[in-house]
């Protein structure tokens, strides 16, 4: 009990917000590679890329109905979890979006990074395998990483899902304020920095090799 | 600008993956095939230009780099004055493309609502979207189908869908990558008619058509290029290739045979590229590229 006094005390409330949240990650990492390889089993992704639309925006606008529904998702999720008592009455919806944003965003490009590696090699994409593997077990999704031994919480800590989960979890059952989330929205910050352009970097490099290889529409 | 479409020495190579014991014994050596190698092309405005060969000579990969899907490997291109490579975005806005590929549609989606995806990827949407869409149903005669959905459609009304979503964006250039492959004879024979009468005729546009069909070649184009084994042999206009050879009245067929000095359907693509599943299949004895004259 004392590693969930953080979070309010509540396992339920603080299993709740993982799951729900996690599923972002996981949404990020299959959608913006499922886009691409559904259009390239389809056949219409040659079609697509004669046009003048940027095949970064089709790939990231294909994607866009899954942020959308695994948004509805959550929504569910936290309307469920209060009908069951779980407590946001303190909740500050703003701080709460704020981590949100810096979340789809972090998770956004880690998936685009990963539809790099599928748009080179088809198969095999090793940032899909160490981001599946690792978040849900050290990345606080279903209990808090403090239970973990200090030398497996530095994983934890090279993971953005980490600090995601504890900025939602603080800002929805515990209501912090904005400076009180500094640590987590700084970490996020810092992460998108790092990540949105080593997504677009590494998109871009990936269109121009399949286009360099003659496999743009090979799966 | 004389020149709609212009090529220098464009040039094609693929590498090829290395097997198991390759990568270990020779982990330098770089393996290559070249698909199309030192295109020189010129056509004018409204010109229809046929490239003629036989499947695996290189003319859908030439085709592709044209269009952009295709990075070349060396030369330089040139689409209504833009630079194939560092103008592509300008490139794909004045060009429409044309597969037999009926995959390349949504099938369970009606032909009107396939329409109105690709406008948006054209930047075209709402009202301009409708007009231009009703116009085109009606060209290519597919306005009573439209909200069909695109499965319930025969091949013959596939590729004038085809055709319909490649002038979606009123491009100069058409590009087509064998529009009659999937259809019979008697939609063969029409869709050329649409073409030559629609198209060129009504639309005014600079057709750059590939083929393996020699009555099609013959029947539509202005100019003919005949590739093999990724290389132009010749171009010309149809008489002016029949003139260069001391025979009474010769075919498209007899043409191919002085150039390359092969019969048309004895081309096998032992160097043609077909991707590299393709290309690994026929070392390995398989598939020897489908022939079909």
């Amino acid at each position: 009990m004392a590693h969930l006094e953080p979070y309010g005390g509540d396992y339920f409330s603080f299993v709740l917000i993982g799951i729900a949240f996690s599923g972002y990650l996981m949404t990020a990492l299959r959608s913006f590679s499922e886009s691409i390889r559904g259009e390239q089993m389809m056949g219409t992704l040659e079609a697509m890329l004669v046009t003048p639309t940027d095949t970064s925006a089709i790939v990231t606008l294909s994607s866009l109905w899954s942020f959308i529904f695994m948004s509805f998702r959550v929504l569910m999720y936290l309307l469920i979890g209060i009908l069951l008592g779980v407590d946001m009455s303190n909740a500050n919806i703003f701080a709460a979006l704020i981590i949100l944003v810096l979340t789809i965003i972090c998770f956004g490009s880690i998936g685009i990074i990963s539809a790099s590696f599928i748009m080179v090699l088809k198969r095999g994409d090793p940032i899909n395998m160490f981001f599946m593997s690792t978040s849900e077990l050290f990345g606080g999704v279903l209990f808090p990483i403090s239970v973990l031994p200090e030398w497996l919480q530095t994983i934890s800590h090279i993971l953005p899902i980490t600090y995601s989960l504890s900025g939602m979890r603080h800002a929805l059952l515990q209501g912090y304020s904005l400076s009180a989330l500094a640590p987590e929205i700084i970490a996020l910050s810092i992460f998108s920095v790092v990540l949105v352009p080593l997504g677009l970097l590494s998109f871009t490099y990936a269109v121009k090799r399949a286009k360099m290889d003659g496999s743009l529409v090979q799966y | 600008m004389r020149y709609t479409i212009e090529t220098c020495e464009l040039t094609k190579k693929f590498g090829l993956q290395k097997g198991f014991t390759d990568f270990f014994l020779h982990p330098f050596r770089k393996d290559e095939i070249t698909a199309v190698e030192e295109v020189n092309i010129k056509i004018e405005k409204g010109e229809l230009f046929g490239i003629l060969g036989p499947n695996g000579a290189g003319k859908t990969t030439l085709i592709k780099m044209l269009c952009t899907l295709i990075l070349p490997s060396e030369g330089t291109a040139h689409i209504n004055g833009y630079d194939l490579v560092k103008d592509s975005g300008k490139v794909r806005r004045s060009i429409g493309f044309i597969t037999s590929d009926e995959r390349s549609f949504y099938w369970r989606l009606t032909g009107r609502q396939n329409l109105k995806f690709f406008a948006s990827l054209h930047n075209y949407y709402s009202n301009d979207a409708e007009v231009r869409i009703d116009e085109l149903l009606s060209l290519v005669g597919l306005k009573d189908r439209a909200d069909d959905e695109f499965l319930s459609y025969s091949a013959g009304m596939k590729q004038r869908m085809a055709i319909a979503r490649g002038l979606l964006n009123d491009p100069a250039v058409l590009f087509m990558d064998e529009p009659t492959k999937a259809l019979d004879p008697g939609a063969a024979q029409n869709l050329r008619g649409f073409i030559k009468e629609h198209i060129i005729g009504d639309e005014g546009k600079t057709v750059f058509l590939s083929t393996h069909n020699l009555p099609e070649a013959e029947e539509l184009c202005d100019r003919i290029a005949i590739i093999d084994e990724g290389r132009i042999k010749v171009i010309g206009t149809l008489e002016g290739l029949k003139d260069a050879l001391d025979k009474p009245d010769p075919g498209l067929n007899d043409v191919f045979l002085h150039y390359t000095g092969k019969e048309f359907k004895e081309v096998a693509p032992k160097r043609a590229y077909s991707g590299r599943r393709g290309v690994m299949r026929g070392f390995r004895g398989g598939r020897r590229g489908g022939l079909r004259f």
